[in-house]
């Protein structure tokens, strides 16, 4: 084949197989509000299964492609024009489908066929079993997006998806009122960390003039307060997503939702989602060494936090997801320093593992009766000590972390009930007795 | 501070001995032993216990309502049933009248039926106004009941629950939430105390006990939660004068301000806000042997904890909101609720007059007084009345179905059979066999099945090729006084010595590599190594669960096979050495042929024995199920029966015993062989054990039983199936046996099995009298011959074990389904497994207790009904020496039923004595093969005679 056939074939192959779980889910979307009656099961889950497998199958064909066996290698920037022109800005519509991007969109294509293949026995009979699938076709493609943003304004579109994919998994036992609460709390801390990112973006727009990825590639010639600005505000969405110190205290909260949920998304793709927006701003990082110093600084003392946490915690998912964090604040040096190659395969290695693990996480028990419990502690191996005890309790509190965070917002609290209270008691006073409607 | 006096000691002793009685008696969930959710309110009468124990945890006692009302529209409740269940109730004066000429039955049938008085008064007048109006079938009548309410008098209003604790009262007055906050902290604090080794470090200094713990760990610096700031304060104080528990738990009622007569309600109501966890400090204070932690552990000390959060949360919020902190002030600062609106009451009144025919002019009339009259009447029929009724009814109509169906199946003349039987099979009592018995018996008539409990009279401490220490096979009130071992034969102990150590070197790297993959640095390289791996093993696993469990199997067996082993049943002289923990290892040649005949004589197999015996113990295997041990066999205390099985079939084939036996009256032929084997409840394998030793003659018989087992476990696989909705309907056999196998291997599958979900009624008696039934898995059935025991001695031993056994399976899964939320674990899907010890929601909450929706859902809730051949005299002359029996019995936990083994007269113990009892007497359908009836359906199917299962359908044929 040609270099131009190629190329017309890359240019429609990837926003289909970006776009077209996203298509699925309105399907099902449709389909329910069409007739009184849900559809089967089996119709949702093939309509998204379709769209995912085909997503997958394009994205391996993509990645094939890339390696150059069609004939040369189709060019990665694919330019479909502009989303949207105001006066000089400009939202570019690129994508950039570059050796990273492809890891990381077959990683995420692969990993969402596997947990909705799961899911579609694991959530059999749910109450919100279409409403899972659903959400899990918007977040298929918020990931792609990610991948393959080839300018901040659709990264961030899907970086949004995948924000509200996860919120809405995490409270998705609604009836209760703790999910909805943890669920709050992701979502609270995605809103405030993201500025971060909206405020980076309109930066980079206004020094580099453009808002692809290519362009930040000129970041270098920045003046160093601007690309470490820049730098500091990216760092803050990763740090919200990646649920890096201090900003940690919503991710075992996480746990709140199904498990293959908390195994796409805490153990493989939401979490990593801030580590590939670290690997896509490495030009910025590189101008900029406070950054580096920043970055590594966060991503190791998150990784030390983890690991002590993760040997605390009593809790198979709890466990599993400090663990995780761990890694993912290790990569998040990995990539302050520069090795962002060496970043890419920790993060694909890593998220295999950990979906893995996440999906195998109810089976504790079966485990202990078939491989035996490592011993368990003896008193005399434990933490006695001032200090050990206080390491310990520290661990075991996870710091007290949301604690810090609530107190900020305590006396709006304080407010809002005795606002409630006073409406109560106003409402008894002159509607007592009365009917509701009358 | 601390001048406690005695008095309060003694209302916090009354508190935390209550507490152990009401808060869940579940141990760890590795060995899960179903028993009754309420057992503390045995001693009471069934529908006043349920309602007392539901309303104190805050529960619902039976089925919603709509439940029951969709039951009756559906018709699975009858006219009659209704009828009989109002009658009995004691209140139910017929003579009484009413205003607006109303019988008190009529109202309450109204109630029931109409459910008219639970409208929601805004939803209510919406659909007055826009329709379509339920009120639009006699609209003067409406205008006249509304006008009426609104002169008054109103009904009272439902009493809000009063509040228990600080933290009820707090959130009347719309405050903070002190709970959230307490509720965390101790959680953590709870699991890492009873971690029984999930994580890598435990509560520093746990072996002082859960109060000391907790103070030396604040004492050191670490810091409380804010909200419950002031705690870390007393815990200082209590790490330093090492204060006992009760003396804490005195000091914060103090300062709480709880007066003296209250304590003991509170103390209790602090226990059970957390249910969970605080059940599972008493039911490890009261079993110390299921602590694998080894600390000591104290409901104590956990309430001591509590309360010194408690106090500070409460004491913050109630600060924050302005009100008093003092338990004598703060209830009264609660705001009345809002009165019942005007127009549910009209509502109730309109349809209560629509009953009585009542004309507007009448209603107009009314006076205050028969309205207040008929308020009170509505009152007093309240939600627990009116579960009662329903749940009457809706046993009544499955009663009179299944004893129709035995009456009908009994009048049968049935020829009798002299020849040998070809197989004899004896499974457990489980109701899940039933359905593989009677596709046994289908295939010809000269098999037989029994039904005996699970351990087969083993009552044993079986340690396993690989066990590290002895587990209890046998019913949880029997304390085994033997330990039985699986040792290998001698000519593979050094593949065994060498298999061992691979084995344990292998686990070592599992382990390590799951507590490495946790590490800053293993995780990091197990990442790289075996990340790959993971995604290859991931893909395998869900997409062919089946085949790549088979396939891991394959290559185990081929690299390293088991060793062959057999089981060392026999002590052979009395001065052996005994185990470790002190327990004879097998028994004596006299105690093995007591309890082989004692079994035997049990089911009733004393002469006839065939050429080839079946003994089929059962477990169940699953993955990814925190619940596994539930679907084990509850006779052998929530294990697999498989030693037992086969440890009595190695007995019973022995010549020393067989020997023995005939001194005493059993001739057990030489031609006769035991067989003992595993059947697995989840996936339906049937694996034999030592067929080794199996003498050349019993090949053929064994090879003839073994061919029907094959086809056995098919159709009982394809009749399990049918309930499951992922399985089309109409599967043949083979492929109904693929797809629970495919079930029980699949990782993500939260339903490997039903367990015992469709459990409803337990036969005690011949197998003779059911056998040909289909009874839709639904019974347990325990054979026992009553024209062999005279004395009711082999019945009093039945009733004993079988009678709380069954009684505990139904009443866990009736309670797990009537509130999955408080007495069940609602859905599996977000469980977390914690410390090894149970499964909580999510993150950091309570641990759930009882069983999960996908393990009761197509459950019907009702007592055991209990079927056993014997008199009622002797029942009752049983009933008075086996207090637990009396108890289920004489409460009516059960609903037992007896039938004359001579006359076949069926009469129901209720109300303190046996009478009559209503039986369906309509010609039971009847069909050649069990999956002709229930072939085509999802539901329950009614009981009905399926012929090739029995040896008449000439005669059948002639009478139809």
């Amino acid at each position: 084949m040609t270099h131009t056939d190629l190329d017309a074939i890359q240019r429609i192959a990837l926003p289909v197989l970006i776009l077209l779980p996203i298509a699925a889910s309105v399907v099902v979307g449709l389909l329910i509000m069409a007739s009184s009656r849900y559809p089967s099961e089996r119709t949702a889950t093939r309509i998204l299964e379709i769209a995912l497998t085909i997503s997958l199958v394009l994205s391996a064909l993509v990645a094939i492609g890339a390696t150059g066996v069609f004939g040369t290698a189709p060019s990665a920037l694919v330019d479909y024009g502009a989303l949207l022109e105001i006066g000089t800005y400009r939202i570019p519509a690129v994508l950039l489908a570059d050796s990273k991007g492809i890891v990381f969109s077959l990683l995420c294509a692969f990993l969402t066929l596997l947990v909705a293949r799961f899911s579609r026995t694991y959530m059999h009979r749910e109450a919100g079993y279409f409403r899972f699938f659903i959400v899990l076709g918007g977040f298929a493609t918020g990931a792609q997006l990610v991948a393959l943003a080839g300018a901040l304004d659709i990264f961030f579109a899907g970086w949004e998806l995948i924000g509200i994919g996860s919120a809405l998994f995490i409270g998705f036992f609604h009836e209760r009122a703790e999910p909805v609460r943890s669920s709050l709390r992701a979502f609270a801390t995605y809103r405030l960390c993201d500025a971060g990112f909206l405020m980076a973006m309109v930066c980079v727009h206004e020094v580099l003039g453009s808002t692809t990825i290519n362009a930040l590639d000129g970041s270098i010639d920045l003046p160093l307060w601007e690309s470490t600005t820049i730098g500091l505000l990216f760092l803050l969405s990763v740090m919200g997503k990646s649920a890096q110190l201090p900003f940690s205290g919503w991710l075992p909260r996480a746990m709140e939702g199904p498990t293959p949920t908390s195994a796409l998304f805490y153990g493989g793709i939401s979490l990593h989602a801030g580590l590939f927006l670290m690997l896509r701003i490495s030009p910025i990082i590189s101008a900029s060494p406070v950054v580096q110093v920043v970055g590594a600084v966060v991503g190791i003392s998150t990784a030390i936090y983890a690991a002590a946490v993760a040997r605390t915690d009593p809790d198979a998912k709890g466990a599993l997801a400090h663990a995780t964090l761990c890694q993912v604040g290790l990569i998040l040096a990995e990539i302050s320093l520069g090795f962002t190659t060496l970043a890419l395969v920790h993060i694909s290695g890593h998220a295999l593992l950990r979906v893995w693990q996440y999906l195998r996480a109810p089976n504790a028990i079966h485990d202990a009766h078939r491989i035996g419990v490592h011993a368990v502690p003896v008193e005399d191996a434990q933490p006695q000590s001032v200090l050990e005890r206080r390491v310990y309790a520290a661990a075991l509190h996870r710091l007290r972390l949301d604690d810090r965070i609530d107190s900020i917002l305590d006396p709006f609290m304080v407010l809002a009930r005795a606002l409630d209270r006073f409406d109560q008691r106003m409402r008894t006073l002159f509607g007592g007795g009365k009917d509701v409607d009358s | 501070m601390h001048n406690s006096n005695s008095i309060d000691e003694d209302a916090i002793d009354a508190a935390i001995t209550r507490a152990y009685g009401i808060l869940p008696d579940q141990g760890p969930i590795g060995v899960f032993i179903h028993h009754n959710t309420l057992h503390s309110y045995q001693h009471l009468p069934f529908h006043r216990a349920i309602q007392e124990g539901a309303a104190r945890l805050g529960a619902h006692a039976y089925m919603a309502l709509e439940r029951f009302h969709a039951a009756w529209k559906s018709g699975r409740i009858e006219e009659i049933d209704l009828d009989e269940a109002l009658d009995d109730l004691p209140s139910a004066d017929e003579t009484l009248q009413l205003p607006l000429g109303l019988s008190r039955r009529q109202l309450r049938r109204a109630l029931l039926v109409e459910h008219i008085d639970d409208q929601d008064a805004a939803g209510l007048l919406w659909r007055i106004r826009n329709g379509p109006s339920p009120v639009a079938a006699d609209m003067p009548l409406w205008e006249a009941a509304l006008e009426r309410v609104t002169r008054g008098p109103l009904p009272t209003t439902k009493i809000a629950s009063p509040p228990l604790r600080h933290r009820d009262a707090l959130i009347a007055c719309g405050a903070r939430d002190p709970d959230i906050a307490v509720t965390h902290e101790l959680t953590s604090l709870c699991s890492s105390f009873l971690d029984q080794g999930q994580a890598g470090i435990a509560l520093p200094n746990r072996s002082e006990g859960f109060l000391m713990a907790v103070s030396l760990l604040f004492a050191s610096g670490a810091s409380v939660p804010r909200l419950c700031r002031g705690a870390e304060d007393d815990f200082r104080r209590i790490a330093i004068e090492r204060t006992p528990a009760k003396i804490v738990i005195a000091a914060a009622l103090d300062a709480l301000g709880v007066p003296e007569d209250e304590r003991k309600e509170y103390v209790i109501a602090t226990a059970l806000a957390l249910p969970g966890w605080a059940g599972m400090f008493s039911r490890l204070e009261r079993n110390p042997a299921e602590n694998r932690a080894h600390c000591p552990i104290s409901l104590a000390e956990f309430i001591a904890v509590r309360m010194v959060f408690d106090r500070h949360a409460a004491e913050r919020s109630a600060c924050e909101a302005l009100l008093p902190t003092s338990w004598k002030l703060l209830p009264k600062q609660i705001p009345l609720p809002e009165p019942i609106a005007t127009a549910s009451s009209a509502f109730l009144l309109w349809n209560l007059a629509r009953v009585a025919g009542a004309k507007p002019e009448q209603v107009r009339e009314m006076n205050d007084e028969s309205l207040a009259t008929l308020w009170h009447e509505t009152s007093i029929f309240h939600h627990g009345a009116r579960g009662q009724v329903w749940l009457e009814a809706y046993e009544s109509r499955y009663r009179r179905a299944i004893l129709g169906a035995v009456a009908n199946r009994r009048r049968m003349e049935l020829p009798t059979h002299a020849q040998r039987a070809r197989a004899q099979f004896i499974f457990c009592i489980d109701e899940r066999e039933e359905s593989i018995r009677r596709a046994l018996e289908e295939q010809d008539s000269a098999f037989v099945t029994f039904g005996a409990a699970g351990f087969f009279g083993m009552a044993i401490d079986y340690v396993g090729l690989y066990d590290h220490e002895p587990a209890a096979h046998c019913p949880v009130v029997v304390v085994p006084a033997h330990e039985v071992h699986e040792q290998p034969v001698l000519t593979q102990l050094s593949w065994h010595a060498r298999r061992a150590v691979l084995r344990d070197q292998w686990h070592g790297i599992e382990r390590a590599a799951a507590s490495w993959s946790r590490t800053l640095t293993g995780g990091a390289g197990l990442s790289l190594l075996l990340g790959p791996i993971a995604g290859i093993a991931a893909v395998l696993r869900v997409l062919a669960p089946r085949t790549s469990l088979d396939i891991r199997d394959r290559i185990e067996t081929r690299l390293a096979p088991r060793p062959d082993t057999r089981l060392g049943g026999i002590r052979q002289e009395p001065s052996a050495p005994l185990s470790r923990a002190g327990k004879p290892m097998g028994f004596s040649l006299q105690e093995a042929t007591d309890r082989v005949a004692g079994m035997l004589r049990s089911i009733g197999i004393v002469g006839n024995f065939s050429k080839i015996i079946l003994v089929l113990g059962h477990g169940s295997t699953s993955l990814n199920n925190p619940h596994e041990s539930a679907h084990d066999c509850g006779a052998c205390g929530g294990r697999r029966g498989g030693a037992n099985a086969r440890l009595f079939a190695d007995l019973a084939n022995r010549n020393d015993v067989r020997e023995s036996l005939r001194a005493i009256g059993i001739d057990i032929p030489s031609d006769t062989w035991f067989v003992g084997a595993l059947h697995d409840t989840a996936n339906d394998a049937v694996q034999c054990f030592d067929l080794e030793e199996l003498p050349s003659a019993s090949a053929a018989p064994f090879a003839d039983a073994w061919r029907a087992l094959e086809i056995a476990r098919r159709h009982s696989a394809l009749e399990r199936v049918r309930r499951f909705e992922s399985a089309p309907l109409g599967l043949s056999p083979d492929d109904a046996l693929r797809h629970v196998e495919e079930r029980a291997a699949h990782l993500a599958q939260p339903r490997p099995e039903y367990g015992h979900c469709t459990n409803a009624c337990a036969f005690v008696g011949r197998r003779s009298i059911t056998r040909g039934l289909h009874l839709d898995r639904r019974a347990f059935l325990v054979s026992y011959d009553p024209t062999t025991d005279p004395t009711n001695t082999i019945l009093e031993r039945i009733l004993a074990a079988v009678g709380p056994v069954g009684a505990g399976i139904s009443l866990e899964y009736y309670f797990s389904s009537v509130d999955l939320d408080r007495f069940g674990c609602g859905t599996k899907l977000p469980h977390n497994v914690t410390g090894l010890l149970g499964v909580s929601n999510g993150h950091r909450g309570d641990l759930r207790t009882g069983l999960p929706l996908q393990m009761v859902e197509i459950h019907e809730p009702m007592r055991l009904l209990l079927v056993v051949e014997a008199t009622p005299a002797a029942l009752l002359e049983i009933a008075g020496r086996q207090a637990e029996v009396r108890e289920l019995v004489v409460n009516e936990w059960v609903q037992l039923v007896s039938l004359d083994p001579t006359t076949g007269h069926m009469q129901r113990f209720h109300n303190g004595a046996f009478h009559d009892c209503r039986i369906d007497n309509t010609p039971l359908q009847s069909v050649n093969r069990s999956v002709e009836w229930h072939g085509s359906s999802r539901e329950y199917v009614s009981p009905a005679l399926v012929l090739d299962g029995l040896d008449l359908r000439p005669l059948a044929k002639a009478t139809a």
